[in-house]
C-alpha cells in the first residue's frame, strides 16, 4: 500500500493532534518559560554551605567585632558579632565593608616601585633589598605616620623606629590625640575612656560619639540601652556643637555653639558649678576658680558663644543634679580640636567628681607591650602630626630621609591638605604600606601592600573612648587574594635581616605572646558579664588564663576594668588661662559620618547609595547653611558657591538646613579623592584643604576645627 | 492577585523607633550586600539607585534654633492591602503566604512598573541597568537572594530567606517552624542597626516584642488613612515627626 496524499495529511494531522495528548508541547513550553528565566549575562549566586567565622574590623575605627558569613569557605558578608562588647551585633558601614573591600578596584595588588613617575611591579625581595638599603643610609632619620597605633602592629613599627634610633612616630589625627596630650598636660596618668553605659546625664561637647568618634558602635549600643523600646528613657543626652549632626539628632537637646568655642562653653558651665560650690582636690583649684570667675562669666560666655546664659545655667543644673553625669569633649568632625578644649571639657568632670567613677571618666592603664622599645599609644598620640609636617614644609624642621606610611593617608586626611602633601614631597624616600591606592601611596616611592583585615593576623586594642581595656584578635579567614603581606610580618623580617631583630618572628607569635601576657594581668573574657556591668559593680566572671587564646580565636574579647589612680591631677589652669577663643564671621563645621569611609579606605563601594543627594549630587559637594547665613551671603537652595580658606578653595552647592547654626557652613568630609577608584574619584571636594592649621594658645598644638572660611 | 485585605495567622512586622535612629545608613548597606544589589559608581541620582531600605531625613520645618531633624528608615511596608498587587498584570507580586510578606517574583516581572506607580511609599525600584560588580567582587554575592537583570522591579522582602533559615533551624531542633520564638527571624537591617532602633517579629504573637510596641500610643504607620494596613510601624514621642506620617490638615490631630 502506497502513501497517498490523503493518508499523508491524515498522518501529519493525526500526529499533530496526537502530540497534544503527550507531555511534549507542554514540556517544551515549560522549558521555554524556564529558559527565559535564565539570565546568563549576570553573575550567579554561589553554592556551598553558609558558615560563620569571627574576627574584628581594622578598617573601622570603632573596632567592632565581626561575624563574617562565608559561602563555600569564601567570605560573602560581614555583620556585627553579637558576643563582642564593642559590637553587640551592631556594625558600622565601614565594618560591613570588610568583605567586599577585599575586591575593591583600588587595592594594590603587588609591591610596586615608582620609576620615571610611574609604578612598576616588583617582587617582595627586590622591595625589601631597596628598603633595607634606604633605611641603612638614613640611620635614625626615619619617621612613620600611622593610622593604627593602638595595636600590636603599631608596636612593631614603633619598636623598629626605636631600634633605628628614631622617635618620629606620628598618629593620624583623631580625638585620641588631643585627649592624650590634654590629659598629659593635666598631669594625668593612663588613657581616658568614657563610661557612657553607666551615665545618666551626658553632655557631649562637639564629639560625634555616634559616628566618627572612638567606639561609636559601642556608644550607640549604650545610648540604646538607656532608651528601651516602648519604655521611658533612663539617661539624658545633650549635644553642643555647630551642627545638629547624627549624634545631635537623637540627643534630647542641642546647644548650638561654634567648634572653636566649645572650651569656652565648658568653662561657662564650670562658672555655674563653681558658684554652686563645686570643687576638686587639684593643686591649681584656686587658679582655675579665679580664671573662670573672671573670664568666663555668663555674660562674657554668652557674648562670645551666643549661648543664652539661662541655657548655660540649666545645663549646669542638670549635670549637678544627676547621679552620674558625664562630659565628653571632642569635635563634630572627630578631629581638629586641641588639648586646651579637651582640658576645658574635662574640668567639668573634675568639678563633678566624675573621675574613675562608674558612669564617669575612667583612666585606663596602658597594656604591656610585647616589643621592647615600643612607645605607648599615648606617647605617640600626644604628638602633633600636622604641626610636624607644616614645619617640614616651611623648612623649619629637617625632613626625615625615609618615611613609612601605615594605615594612613596624610596627603588627603590632614588640614591644609595641599600644603601637607607638598611637605611630604620633601621627604626623599617614602614607603606606603597601603592596601588601597590612596593619595599618599600615589606619591610614594615604594608601595608594599598590606593584606586586608580578613587576610591577616592583627589585633584591636582598647580603641579610643572605651571605658575598659580590651584586646580582640583579628585572624585570617582567607589567604591573601593578591600578592600582599602583613606589614608587621614584613617589618619583623626586614628588621631581622638588618640585625635589628625585634624579638618575634611573626605577628601571630607576638599576638600569642601578648595573649599570654594579658592572661597574667587582671581581666576576663567578655561573655557572661560585660565590662560596663563590672564597672557598675557586678562581679567579674571567673577567668581561665589557659583558655584565653582559644576564646580570642572564637572572636571573644579580653577585657579589663582598670582605673589608674591619679596623683597630682590638675586643671592645667595655666593652659586654660592662655586660651584665646578665636572668633570668625563665618566658620566651618565638618560632617564625617562613617558611610564615607576613612581617609585610608576611600568611599566604600556599597556605601555610595547610603550617601544622600543632599551631601553629594552629580559629582558636586553640597554644603549646609541656615537661611539666615544664606541670606547674608546672597545664597539660596542650590546656589553655587566657592568656599575658600588656608589659601585654597572648594566649589560647592548650597543646601539650606536649619540644623546648622548661624555663621557656620557645614561641609561633608570624605569626598574629593584624586586616587583610589571610580567609586571614590571625581566626587565632590576635600574640604580639609580649606581648613586652616593654626596653633592653639597655651598648648602649641595644631587645631583646625571651626576654622574661618570665606564665601566667594 | 487581590485588592482585598489579606490576613494570615503570622504577620511579620517591623517597628522602627525614629527617636533612636541616627541616620548612619548601616541598614541600607547591610540590605544591599545581603540581597545582592550591585554597587553603583554614581549613586547620587536617586532615581536610578536601588535602595530597598532607604533612610529619609525629616525636618520639623522650623527656623534655627528651633529646627529639629529625624531619620526615617523605609523598607517595603508589606501592606495588608497592598496597592501594588492588584495592578500587576502578570502576578509577579502577590500577598499569598502566611507571614504576610508581599512577594516579588523577578522572572515573572515584565517591567511595566505599574506597581511602582501604585505604591504610595516609593518602596519599589526598577533595575535600569544590569548589575555589575567590580572584577572579583562578584565573589561576595550571597546565596540568599537571586540576582536580577535590568528591566525588572525589585523590593524589600523582609529578608525572606532568613525566615526559611529560621524555619529550617526550628525543624532541625525539633521545634515548631510555624511558631518561631522572638528573635529567631530577623532581617539584616534589624540585625546590624547600631542603635537597636528597629524591632522585628510577629505582630500577632504576644510573646514577640513588636506585639506590644505596635500597640504603643507612640506607634503609627505611614499614610495610614489610605487603608493599606502596613506591617511596618514607626514610633516617636515627637509630635512633629508623627504628623509627617500622613497628610494632615493644619488643625487636624495626628
Amino acid at each position: 500500500m502506497g502513501l497517498d496524499r490523503r493518508a499523508f495529511i491524515g498522518l501529519v494531522a493525526g500526529g499533530a493532534v496526537g502530540t497534544l495528548f503527550t507531555p511534549i508541547p507542554w514540556k517544551l513550553a515549560d522549558d521555554a518559560a524556564i529558559w527565559t528565566q535564565n539570565w546568563p549575562w549576570i553573575p550567579r549566586v554561589p553554592r556551598g554551605e553558609v558558615t560563620y567565622a569571627a574576627t574584628a574590623s581594622k578598617l573601622c575605627p570603632s573596632g567592632t567585632g565581626l561575624k563574617v558569613a562565608l559561602a563555600g569557605g569564601k567570605p560573602i558578608m560581614a555583620y556585627g558579632n553579637p558576643e563582642h562588647p564593642l559590637s553587640q551585633g551592631g556594625v558600622s558601614p565601614i565594618g560591613a565593608s570588610e568583605v567586599y573591600m577585599l575586591y575593591s578596584p583600588a587595592r594594590v595588588r603587588t609591591p610596586m616601585r615608582k620609576s620615571g613617575g610611574k609604578f612598576e611591579p616588583i617582587t617582595w625581595e627586590q622591595a625589601q633589598t631597596e628598603l633595607m638599603a634606604k633605611c641603612k643610609a638614613a640611620g635614625n632619620k626615619v619617621a612613620c605616620i600611622s593610622g593604627d597605633v593602638g595595636g600590636t602592629a603599631g608596636e612593631v613599627l614603633s619598636a623598629f623606629l626605636a631600634k633605628a634610633g628614631s622617635a618620629a612616630m606620628y598618629a593620624m589625627p583623631s580625638e585620641a590625640g588631643p585627649a592624650a596630650a590634654g590629659f598629659k598636660l593635666m598631669g594625668g596618668q593612663g588613657r581616658v575612656g568614657f563610661d557612657i553605659d553607666n551615665a545618666d546625664c551626658v553632655l557631649i561637647l562637639g564629639s560625634d560619639i555616634f559616628e566618627g568618634s572612638g567606639v561609636s558602635v559601642r556608644n550607640r549600643k549604650a545610648f540604646c540601652a538607656t532608651r528601651p523600646l516602648g519604655k521611658d528613657q533612663t539617661a539624658k543626652y545633650a549635644y553642643a556643637g555647630p551642627v545638629r549632626n547624627h549624634t545631635g539628632a537623637v540627643c534630647d537637646a542641642w546647644i548650638p555653639v561654634a567648634s572653636s568655642h566649645l572650651g569656652a562653653l565648658a568653662l561657662g558651665i564650670a562658672w555655674h558649678l563653681l558658684k554652686a560650690g563645686a570643687t576638686a582636690g587639684a593643686a591649681d583649684m584656686a587658679d582655675f576658680k579665679k580664671l573662670v570667675e573672671t573670664e568666663y562669666t555668663p555674660d562674657k560666655v554668652a557674648k562670645l558663644t551666643g549661648v543664652d546664659p539661662e541655657i548655660l545655667a540649666s545645663v549646669a543644673k542638670n549635670l549637678a543634679s544627676a547621679k552620674a553625669p558625664l562630659v565628653i569633649p571632642g569635635s563634630e568632625m572627630s578631629q581638629g580640636t586641641g588639648p586646651g578644649a579637651f582640658i576645658a571639657g574635662m574640668s567639668l568632670n573634675l568639678l563633678l567628681g566624675r573621675l574613675n567613677k562608674p558612669g564617669g571618666v575612667v583612666a585606663l592603664p596602658e597594656l604591656p607591650a610585647v616589643f621592647p622599645g615600643a612607645e605607648t599609644p599615648s606617647e605617640i598620640l600626644a604628638r602633633d602630626l600636622p604641626g610636624f609636617l607644616k614645619s617640614v614644609g616651611e623648612g623649619k624642621t629637617a625632613a626625615p630621609e625615609v618615611l613609612f606610611v601605615y594605615a594612613a593617608n596624610p596627603a588627603y586626611g590632614l588640614p591644609e591638605s595641599g600644603a601637607m602633601a607638598a611637605a611630604l614631597e620633601k621627604i626623599p624616600f617614602k614607603v606606603s604600606f597601603a592596601s588601597f591606592m590612596d593619595e599618599t601611596a600615589a606619591m610614594c616611592d615604594l608601595i608594599l601592600p598590606n593584606s586586608l583585615t580578613l587576610e591577616r593576623y592583627d589585633d584591636v586594642v582598647t580603641p579610643y573612648g572605651a571605658a575598659f581595656c580590651s584586646m580582640t584578635l583579628v585572624k585570617p579567614l582567607v589567604a591573601p587574594i593578591f600578592d600582599t603581606k602583613t606589614t608587621a610580618d614584613f617589618i619583623l623580617d626586614t628588621a631581622k635581616k638588618m640585625n635589628l631583630a625585634l624579638g618575634h618572628d611573626s605577628l601571630e607569635k607576638a599576638l600569642k605572646e601578648k595573649a599570654a601576657v594579658l592572661a597574667k594581668s587582671e581581666g576576663f573574657v567578655a561573655k557572661e558579664a560585660m565590662p560596663w556591668e563590672v564597672l557598675a559593680g557586678k562581679a567579674a566572671p571567673a577567668f581561665d588564663p589557659a583558655g584565653l587564646w582559644k576564646g580570642l580565636e572564637a572572636g571573644l574579647a579580653w577585657v579589663k576594668v582598670g582605673m589608674v589612680a591619679q596623683t597630682g591631677l590638675s586643671f592645667a589652669a595655666k593652659v586654660l588661662a592662655a586660651q584665646k577663643p578665636a572668633t570668625a564671621e563665618l566658620s566651618l563645621a565638618g560632617m564625617a559620618p562613617q558611610r564615607v569611609g576613612t581617609s585610608a579606605t576611600g568611599l566604600p563601594a556599597q556605601c555610595l547609595t547610603a550617601i544622600p543627594d543632599t551631601d553629594l549630587k552629580a559629582g558636586a559637594s553640597i554644603v549646609r547653611l541656615n537661611a539666615a547665613t544664606a541670606k547674608k551671603y546672597g545664597l539660596s537652595q542650590g546656589s553655587s558657591l566657592t568656599l575658600s580658606g588656608a589659601g585654597a578653595s572648594c566649589p560647592a552647592k548650597a543646601y539650606i538646613s536649619e540644623n546648622v547654626m548661624t555663621g557656620v557652613v557645614a561641609v561633608p568630609l570624605g569626598f574629593g579623592h584624586t586616587a583610589f577608584d571610580a567609586f571614590s574619584k571625581g566626587k565632590g571636594d576635600n574640604f580639609l584643604k580649606i581648613m586652616t592649621a593654626s596653633v592653639e594658645d597655651g598648648t602649641d598644638m595644631t587645631v583646625w576645627a571651626g576654622s574661618e572660611v570665606k564665601i566667594a | 492577585m487581590s485588592a482585598a485585605h489579606q490576613e494570615f495567622a503570622t504577620k511579620w512586622g517591623l517597628v522602627v523607633d525614629i527617636d533612636k535612629c541616627t541616620g548612619c545608613g548601616a541598614c541600607m548597606v547591610a540590605c544591599q550586600t545581603e540581597n545582592n544589589i550591585a554597587p553603583e559608581q554614581d549613586a547620587s541620582n536617586k532615581l536610578r539607585t536601588l535602595t530597598w531600605m532607604n533612610v529619609y531625613e525629616l525636618k520639623n520645618g522650623k527656623e534655627f534654633p528651633q529646627a529639629e531633624v529625624a531619620f526615617l528608615p523605609r523598607p517595603c511596608m508589606q501592606c495588608g492591602n497592598p496597592s501594588c498587587v492588584p495592578v500587576c498584570p502578570v502576578v509577579a507580586t502577590d500577598k499569598n503566604e502566611d507571614g504576610g510578606i508581599v512577594s516579588q517574583i523577578y522572572p515573572r516581572c515584565i517591567g511595566c512598573r505599574y506597581c511602582m506607580a501604585a505604591c504610595p511609599y516609593h518602596s519599589r525600584y526598577f533595575g535600569w541597568f544590569d548589575p555589575v560588580w567590580p572584577e572579583g567582587m562578584e565573589k561576595t554575592i550571597t546565596p540568599f537572594t537571586s540576582t536580577r537583570p535590568r528591566g525588572v522591579v525589585e523590593k524589600c522582602h523582609f529578608c525572606h530567606h532568613r525566615w526559611n533559615q529560621a524555619k529550617d533551624a526550628a525543624r532541625i531542633a525539633g521545634k515548631d517552624p510555624n511558631n518561631l520564638p522572638d528573635g529567631a527571624y530577623t532581617p539584616a537591617c534589624v540585625e546590624v542597626c547600631p542603635t537597636g532602633a528597629m524591632a522585628f517579629g510577629d505582630l500577632k504573637n504576644p510573646k514577640h516584642k513588636v506585639y506590644e510596641l505596635s500597640r504603643s500610643k507612640y506607634a503609627f504607620r505611614l499614610l495610614e488613612r489610605l487603608n493599606t494596613d502596613p506591617q511596618v510601624y514607626y514610633m516617636t514621642k515627637r509630635d512633629w515627626v508623627r504628623r509627617q506620617g500622613d497628610n494632615y490638615l493644619p488643625n487636624e490631630k495626628a
